[in-house]
């Protein structure tokens, strides 16, 4: 058995939000009353217009926020008690593909990939190995020891997805991911999100593109002004 | 139920690569400073304690030179017989000429001067001598007697070395908040540079300490090699003074034996890996305190 369907047999959400409020000041809620749950292997979308919420919501289940209301529980973890340790320990199970990329300028391409296994405390070794590897899959070799500003916005958004999966995570958080590049290279992205799922790895992609998202047999969840609207199922 | 990712190494993260080097002279000049402060302090400190060896039961009676000798034998004989002294010595010439002599040279016929006798005495430490009542019976014998009780300058002495043995700490104190403040703007201008991994790392699932090492062994290391280059110039320059001649000559005159003296060493490192450490330290606390507002 896959890990995925390890944790699912055993009834274990890697995300579940409950009533879950974000302000950034009083009175001026982002998100309101978010309640959903992600199962262990699960490939969903979460469509909404600009300023929906969408990228907010990224931001509690990857830890770069914390809720103002609501209980957000990762891996089966309340994630609002955890020491810094833990929290931590909880990010570096998740992999996060930025909308703004977040690459570092001053490192190459390789050095930017490895970030996450450096962050594990991977050998050396290994990190030459499993960087190589992944720019490979996607194209990247002959960029590895590119600065990441002699790159064009679609070879950007790559590299921030090797950085994303480098580190083979439980859960993958994708802002936009295809908001760079044209129609043929995101259907070519979101299936290497679905290799990556096939793999075991629960996948989350925001995009505006509701129409986009709808292309692909899987749960939509629709933000609307920060509340969750609609959830629709997949159909197989 | 956490499920730790198993971390088979200590992160090495590219962080701190573009610390400014202006630390280095800092830490130079603050083990410099520190390190001749110290020398300075100890130095003093042993001088006190010679002081006191050799002078505080010591107290001396000058003669004048045409006092005859049957006075003078009256003045030995009220001494020998006063309680609390322990020990009654009259100098002879010769030992008198070696005193004067740093004053009127060894070419002088001393003989030939109105130089005044000198009789040594030493107290027993029993605090029976009354010098008081000495130096009213010594009056009526030798009105032109004078009679130093070295005590009481060695008190005024204790006065102004213990003055500028606060100074001198005082000083080195300043010197190493100097280098923490120094420190700390360094790694405050060096976590600047690097906010934008600082804050992705921290996302990645960096912890507060894995983020803070690579500022730390920066900081240690600008320091340590700062602080050795001032410790190197602090012993030259310790070792030109002892080379300067009699005027600047400093061990002798203040107790110190000299560059073998293995204090001098210690200060020397004590003053450098307090610097190493004072560094880190900031360094430290400038990117844990930087780490607390990121949640």
């Amino acid at each position: 058995m896959e890990r995925a369907d390890l944790r699912a047999a055993a009834g274990m959400a890697v995300v579940r939000l409950e009533n879950v409020g974000k302000s950034y000041a009083p009175g001026a809620e982002i998100l309101h009353d978010v309640s959903l749950a992600l199962e262990p292997g699960e490939f969903c979308f979460v469509t909404g217009a600009s300023g929906a919420g969408k990228t907010t919501l990224l931001k509690l289940l990857c830890l770069a926020e914390l809720a103002s209301k609501g209980v957000v529980t990762l891996f089966d973890t309340e994630t609002a008690g955890l020491s810094r340790a833990g929290r931590a320990a909880l990010r570096r199970r998740i992999g996060v593909v930025f909308q703004d990329f977040r690459l570092i300028d001053e490192i190459s391409v390789a050095e930017n990939v490895a970030l996450p296994l450096r962050v594990a405390g991977t050998p050396e070794a290994e990190i030459r190995e499993h960087v190589a590897a992944l720019l490979q899959w996607l194209g990247l070799e002959k960029q590895s020891k590119t600065l990441p500003t002699a790159l064009s916005s679609g070879d950007k958004q790559r590299v921030a997805i090797a950085r994303a999966l480098v580190s083979r995570p439980d859960l993958l958080i994708a802002d936009e991911p295809t908001g760079h590049v044209d129609d043929e290279t995101a259907l070519l992205l979101v299936r290497v999100f679905e290799r990556v799922n096939r793999l075991g790895t629960t996948v989350l992609i925001a995009t505006r593109d509701a129409g986009f998202a709808s292309q692909f047999d899987r749960r939509r969840f629709r933000l609307d002004e920060g509340t969750l609207r609609s959830v629709e199922a997949a159909t197989q | 139920m956490i499920r730790m990712r198993f971390r088979t190494d200590r992160p090495r993260l590219p962080l701190a690569r573009r610390v400014s080097v202006w630390f280095l002279p800092w830490a130079a000049l603050a083990v410099y400073l520190a390190g001749l402060g110290g020398v300075g302090f100890v130095a003093l400190g042993d001088s006190m304690r010679s002081w006191d060896a050799s002078l505080a039961q010591r107290a001396s009676l000058q003669i004048p030179a045409d006092a005859s000798p049957a006075r003078l034998n009256t003045v030995l004989a009220l001494l020998r017989q006063t309680s609390g002294i322990a020990d009654v010595r009259l100098l002879d010439p010769s030992e008198t000429a070696r005193l004067v002599e740093p004053w009127l040279g060894r070419s002088v016929a001393i003989e030939r001067l109105p130089v005044p006798r000198l009789i040594d005495l030493r107290v027993d430490g029993s605090g029976k001598a009354d010098f008081a009542d000495l130096r009213q019976k010594l009056t009526s014998i030798l009105p032109d007697g004078v009679l130093d009780e070295h005590g009481l300058l060695l008190a005024e002495w204790h006065r102004a070395a213990t003055r500028i043995m606060g100074a001198i700490a005082a000083i080195i104190a300043a010197v190493f908040l100097a280098a923490l403040w120094s420190a700390a703007a360094t790694a405050r201008t060096a976590l600047l540079l690097d906010r934008p991994l600082v804050e992705l790392l921290h996302l990645l699932g960096a912890t507060n300490a894995d983020i803070a090492r690579p500022f730390e062994i920066r900081a240690l290391s600008l320091g340590l090699l700062g602080g050795a280059t001032g410790a190197l110039a602090a012993a030259l320059t310790l070792l030109a003074l002892g080379s300067a001649g009699p005027a600047f000559s400093w061990p002798a005159p203040l107790g110190i034996a000299g560059m073998d003296d293995w204090r001098i060493w210690a200060i020397l490192l004590g003053s450098t890996l307090i610097v190493g450490v004072v560094a880190t330290g900031a360094a430290r606390a400038t990117v844990l305190r930087r780490l607390a507002h990121l949640p």
